[in-house]
Order: structure tokens, then sequence, then C-alpha cells
């Protein structure tokens, strides 16, 4: 399998267009002072307090993602191309998301079997019926894209509950900003500071006409959640209040907080605490970070909530295998971007041949993320492979398998100089009533270890600046 | 802003406070005991009880060291009151209000936590201890300073400040406590070497023992310390002083809320009460009434932040 790398192609002859000034760059600095701003940029990192904890780390220590300095280029027309394809992608997730709980139009044409979603676990009965204000259920969604050649991208998965890492892209960039800022005027880069702002306005036009003047406030599971400092980053940058769970009351009816002067009506929750923990009264009901009532508040229009609870639906991995179908049935077009093609173990014929060819492909969790979870067959030993086919065939509908892309690779600084990685790119999202708007660039996230095809933090994974340069 | 957010930057600013205080009352007590023939171990056992930790001190250690006191002070997780989780804590107050706080604050908070961490992974060796104490008490300062000069001087300043003055006061009246009997007029004035000692383990804990000197010149006598630590407005961590802070702050915010405070009422009294002439001479107070009553109401005080502000 012949890998494609980004700065120097297929055959490694020649170093591609928009890497060219890049590489000139790289081969006047010297590599010692390389490692030495690496170095500073983790300092930097640490200081500012940009770390995550790993859930079910003992010692629960703070850890950092590891920042890359090399970063990953792309052309306007390779992002035009990719920009074009994710809106029409995320156009016909929030009409499947409005259909699924209003009507259920794509079940009734047959399109989708009506157990997918009825039987899943991230649909959710208590949204039926009910359209957020403005029409929007995903406000803000992270599209998973790989590379695998010059031409060909592939949606990996769509994040459509609560995405996480634009803190990292905002970052990432403002990092490299401060330690190589020659390479910012001789490169014509897209800027992506103004993404709170986005974030905000788009949030703010979303309650434009249920309120004048919306009270918008981010809500976090806490400081040893995994992403606070993204909830905390996000909140500043935004300008608006950072609230727990116990902190929101509903009182007649309405979202309260408890302010140093009284209380406050809350008009719109950048909800960062998934669907389980939001209202112990309506979902899980063993949660003690939810506030009991906020359901019955977000149903009954006095406070929205974004993302609408119950996206997951559109971003689960066995609905994800009917996404080309899906866009074709709202949009009337065919897909702008791929779908990687997906076997589901559900079905009788797929399973058979997931089983006969595990060790070729990469089987996930259906409602797996963060990279748990899953088997890598062509990196897997006999006895995992075994292992996997007796967890496949006693619990079939739990899984998804998908061939093993030759994911393309960007080089990374390692101490022998210049190595290439596999990468992957999270864009990020911004839905409003009108628009849909995606920042340029996104998360690149980056596997470290040589060979290696997983990217996930949470696995050891590295991150890169994104950028998307030229007119 | 949210009632838990005051909470959260009252508290962290108690904290920092509080490790920085104890962290000066170590470096007194570690030049007093290095500037004797004996090891000072009186004072280092004082420093274990004054702060009300003999008893789980007792617990862990059967034949206690000097370096042990020292070790359990600065870095046992297990005291609540030991440096590394005063700092801890700062820190943690420090993370859920990191929105209402400006990146030079909040770099500074975080820096010296990590500073402080790493300094008391391991076990402290004397030899390293007066690097220690410097760069927490240093950090204490940079912390002061990022905030001076880079927050707006509202609400969240105005917490922040009332929690620094509130431990601070606390900390003077305590700290005067554990001396009171050699102020009193009975103590010999001017008595032997032990004496004189012990005035300047309680004015360099406090930070006062150059500003005394100079101001008397070099004349020690006990009446002369305790008003100077009560009364003197001048000084930055007298009574008075930090009355006139927590006072000062809570007109702020009742200027700024529009609104009149049983806080503020009570600091006012508090302030108030420093400046009755009666008081003035210490002779004629008993000064251990004195100080007992202060410290209930600058808990009193403290809880009627808290209400008036729905902190809790």
């Amino acid at each position: 399998m012949s890998i494609f790398d980004e700065m120097l192609g297929t055959d490694s002859q020649k170093t591609r267009q928009p890497y060219e000034k890049l590489m000139a760059w790289l081969g006047d600095q010297d590599l010692k002072k390389l490692y030495k701003k690496s170095a500073t940029a983790e300092e930097l990192f640490r200081r500012v307090g940009i770390t995550f904890n790993v859930y079910g780390d003992k010692k629960a220590e703070e850890r950092l993602i590891p920042f890359d300095l090399i970063p990953r280029i792309l052309s306007a027309n390779e992002w035009r191309m990719l920009e074009r394809g994710i809106i029409q992608r995320v156009a016909a997730i929030n009409a499947f998301l409005e259909d699924i709980y209003n009507g259920q139009h794509i079940l009734k044409a047959g399109i989708i079997p009506e157990n997918l979603i009825y039987k899943n676990k991230a649909f959710l009965p208590q949204m039926c019926g009910f359209k957020p204000p403005g029409g929007v259920y995903t406000h803000v969604v992270g599209v998973d894209i790989v590379r695998t050649s010059e031409n060909e991208f592939f949606v990996l998965e769509d994040n459509a509950r609560v995405p996480s890492g634009v803190s990292y892209m905002l970052e990432n960039r403002s990092t490299m900003q401060h330690m190589f800022p020659e390479l910012f005027t001789t490169h014509q880069i897209k800027p992506i500071s103004n993404y709170p702002k986005e974030l905000f306005k788009s949030l703010a036009l979303c309650a434009e006409n249920t309120f004048s003047d919306p009270n918008i406030v981010v809500l976090t599971p806490g400081i040893y959640n995994s992403a606070y400092y993204e909830h905390s980053f996000l909140a500043d940058e935004m300008g608006v209040e950072l609230v727990q769970g116990s902190d929101l009351k509903i009182h007649d009816g309405r979202v309260m907080i408890r302010t140093t002067t009284g209380t406050q009506n809350v008009d719109v929750i950048y909800r960062r605490v998934d669907d389980d923990f939001l209202d112990p009264l309506s979902f899980n009901p063993n949660s003690l970070l939810g506030t009991p009532g906020l359901f019955d508040a977000y149903r009954n229009g006095s406070v929205i909530l974004a993302n609408a609870p119950g996206t997951g639906i559109a971003d689960d991995k066995a609905v994800y295998s009917y996404l080309p179908e899906i866009i074709k049935f709202y949009t009337g077009e065919k897909a702008l971007l791929n779908n990687i093609p997906t076997w589901r173990c559900s079905e009788a014929d797929s399973l058979q041949y997931v089983l006969e060819h595990l060790h070729e492909l990469v089987v996930k969790e259906v409602h797996g993320s963060g990279g748990y979870g899953m088997l890598v067959g062509p990196a897997a030993s006999k006895q995992e492979l075994s292992a996997f086919c007796r967890k496949l065939k006693a619990n079939p509908g739990k899984y998804i398998a998908q061939p093993t892309l030759a994911l393309s690779t960007v080089p990374i600084l390692t101490r022998n100089g210049l190595a290439p990685r596999h990468v992957d790119l999270r864009p990020f999202v911004l839905v409003s009533p009108n628009t849909i708007e995606v920042t340029p660039g996104g998360l690149t996230r980056v596997a470290l270890k040589k060979g290696s095809l997983i990217v996930n933090s949470s696995q050891g994974g590295g991150t890169k600046d994104t950028w998307v340069i030229g007119a | 802003m949210l009632g838990r957010h005051g909470d959260n930057l009252f508290w962290m600013a108690r904290y920092l406070e509080r490790s920085e205080n104890l962290s000066r009352r170590i470096q007194a007590t570690l030049h007093y005991a290095l500037s004797r023939q004996n090891d000072g171990e009186e004072e280092w056992t004082a420093l274990v009880s004054n702060h009300g930790l003999g008893s789980l001190f007792d617990e862990k250690y059967d034949d206690p060291k000097t370096i042990d006191i020292i070790n359990f002070l600065l870095r046992d997780r297990d005291n609540f009151d030991s440096v590394v989780s005063l700092m801890s804590k700062a820190r943690n107050n420090g993370r859920s209000v990191r929105t209402s706080l400006t990146r030079e604050v909040w770099l500074s908070l975080n820096e010296s936590w990590m500073k402080c961490e790493s300094a008391l992974k391991r076990p402290v060796n004397i030899r390293d201890l007066p690097v220690i104490l410097d760069d927490i008490i240093k950090g204490s300062s940079s912390f002061r300073g990022a905030l001076y000069g880079t927050m707006l001087h509202n609400d969240i300043f105005n917490f922040l400040r009332l929690g620094t003055f509130i431990e601070r006061a606390d900390n003077t009246i305590r700290t005067i406590d554990t001396k009171y009997h050699r102020l009193l007029p009975t103590a010999k004035v001017i008595g032997g070497s032990n004496d004189q000692g012990q005035w300047e383990v309680m004015l360099r804990s406090l930070a006062a023992w150059r500003s005394f000197n100079w101001l008397k010149k070099g004349r020690l006598d006990p009446l002369g310390v305790a008003n100077f630590l009560i009364f003197d407005e001048r000084m930055p961590r007298s009574i008075k002083f930090c009355y006139k802070e927590v006072k000062s702050n809570l007109e702020d915010l009742s200027n700024s809320y529009n609104k009149d405070y049983e806080s503020l009422g009570l600091a006012d009294e508090i302030f108030t009460s420093l400046n009755d002439d009666r008081l003035r001479n210490v002779q004629e107070i008993d000064l251990k009434v004195f100080l007992t009553e202060h410290m209930a109401k600058n808990n009193q005080l403290s809880q009627a932040i808290a209400n008036d502000f729905n902190m809790n």
C-alpha cells in the first residue's frame, strides 16, 4: 500500500506546492533550535494549563497533548472542496435530526431500517415532536476527515454531540504565531481566531426570536473533566459565565443562576455535558452533575440547549454508514465527501465477510469514541484477532468494520529529524438558523508512533497547527 | 458573577495568603533556629501546635525531628493546611474561576503551583529550605503584582482582596496570640536574648522586622510591638490595616452593586473600634481578651460576607 505524504507526495520526488515555502524555510533551520522551540512550546502549554485528565488514570495527573510544530498545510482549492462537502453533510445531518424527531419520513420511505433508530441508545424519545428554536440541532459539529491520496478524502466520523478540540486548534495557532512569526509573513494563512466570537454570534442568532439580548452560558462538568480547559477557554473568549449543573436552578419554569447580587435568567446554554448528565429527572437518574427540571424547561422553550439533546442519533457509527443515503434523501444531491465503505456487522453477510477478513479491517464499537475498544486488524496479534472474533459473534450489532485506509502522512519533528506520521483532520462547523460556517482548517491530530493509525489524544496522539493558505 | 465564583475568588486569595503567611513563619523560625546554639526546637514545636495541628502531627510521628515538622508543614497532603495542600486548593479555586482572571494572574498562580509542586515532590532537606521558601513568597508577590497591574478593579478584584485581608487579619491576630504573654506589661522589658529572639520571630513572620526597627530606631519594647502590629495603619499586616482594606473593598462592592450590606456594617464597626483612644494603650486592655474577641469577630465577618454575596 503506497502512502501519500502531504509534503512530499507518494513518490517523495518533489515537495508539493502548498509546502514549498515551508520546505525552504525548514532548510534554513538549525535542528537544535527547533528542538529548543519545541520544548518552549511544551513549557508554554503547561504554564497556561492546556492540559487534560485521562479517565481512569489513578494518579489523575494532568497531561499535555503533545504539540508538533511542523504545520499541516492545505491549499485554498483543497479547502474549498472540503468546505462544500462539509456544509452539505452538516445540513443533511440537521435535516435528518429534525425528521427523525418529527415525522420520520426517511424511515417511512424505507431508506433506513426503523430498528436502527428505535433500538438505538442515542435516540431520545423525549425529543419527539419538539423543534428547537431556529431549527438548529447541532450548533457545533466536528467532522473527522482522513486523506488517502492527492484527491481522495473520506469522512471518518461525524461528531454531533459535544465535539471538543477547538481550543487546541486555537492555541496551536497562537503558539505558532508566537514562535515563528516570520512564517506568518511569508504565508497567506486564513485566520481562525474569530471562532469564539463566531460561536457567540451563532448561538445568539438561534435565540434571536425568543429572547432579546440573550444571556448565554457555558455548562461544564467541572474542573476534573478532561476538557475543562477548553470550557473555560471558550467561556472566557466569549465573555460569558462558566457554570456547572449545580449552579443552575429551575424557578417558575425558567433557568436561573445565583449571582453575587441575586438571581439571573439563563437563555442559552452551550453545554459541554453529555445528554445523560443534563437532567436526572429526564435522563440518568444517578447523575450528580445535572440540573433537575432542565429538560422540561428546554421543551417549554424557556431555554436553548446547544447542541440539542438526542443529536447522537446522527453520529452513531451504524447510522454513519447510511450518510450517503441521508444526504441524497434531504438534499437531493450526491454526497460530495465520501464515506469509508462500512460493513454493519448486524447484517449476516457483512458479519461473515468481516470475520473472514478481520486481519485487514478496522473494527469499531457503534457507540465507542476516543479510540477505545477498537481493533486495528493489521496490527493485531493472533490472540487479539481470535478474541475479537468471539466478541463479534456474541454481539454483532455492537460493531461496524471498515477497511484499513492508508492514511496520509505529514512530517513531525522527531529526535532523528523529520519523519512522516499519519494524520486526520477535525474541522469545526458552526450552524445557525440560516448559515453553516466552517472555520478554515481545523484540528490536525497526528499519531506520534511510527506506522500507528490511532491519532486520539487519549491514546498518545498529538496535534498540529493546520493552515489553509492562498487566496 | 456567580455566587459560587465569588466564593472561589475569596478562598483562592485566602489559601494563597495562608500559604504565604505559613512560609514566612517557617522562614522566621528557621532564621531564629539558625541564629542560636540549640536548634530552636521549642519554636518549631510551637509552629505545629499554634496552627492547631498538634494531634494530627503526633499521630504521624513518634519521635519527630525538626525536619519532620518542616516537611509536615510544607508538603504533607494529609495536613490540609500544609503549603502543598493550600496551594493546590488555591489553584483549584483559580481553575474554577479562570474566566474571571487575566492571563497574567492565572499564569502567576499556575506557575507558583508548578514550582511549588515540583520543589516539594520529594522530602525537603534543610539545605533547600531557604530557596523553597523564597520561591513561595516570591510567587505570592508576583500574583499580587499581576492582580494590581492587570485586573479591572471591579467586584472580582474586591472578592480577591477581601479573601486576602480577612485571612491576613486572622493570621496577625493568631501570631500575636501565640506570643501575647510576652507582650503584657508584666513581661520583662528588654529581657534576655531569648525574649528578643521571640519578638524577632513574630515581627519577621509578619514581614515587619525591618519597618519596626526603622520606626523605633532599634528600640524593641513589648508594648511598642503590640501597638505597632495592632494599630499602625501604615503597616500592611497590622490588624487595623487589614480592616481598612476589608472595609474599603466592601464599600466598593456596596457602591457597584448599589446595596447596603451587613458585612460592611460589621467591618466598619471593627475598624472604628480600632480607632478608639481607650484601646490605644495596650496596657489598659486585656490583650488576651482583645485577641480572642477579634478572632471571633473576624470569623463572623467572613460568614457575613459569604451570606451577603450568595457565596454559599
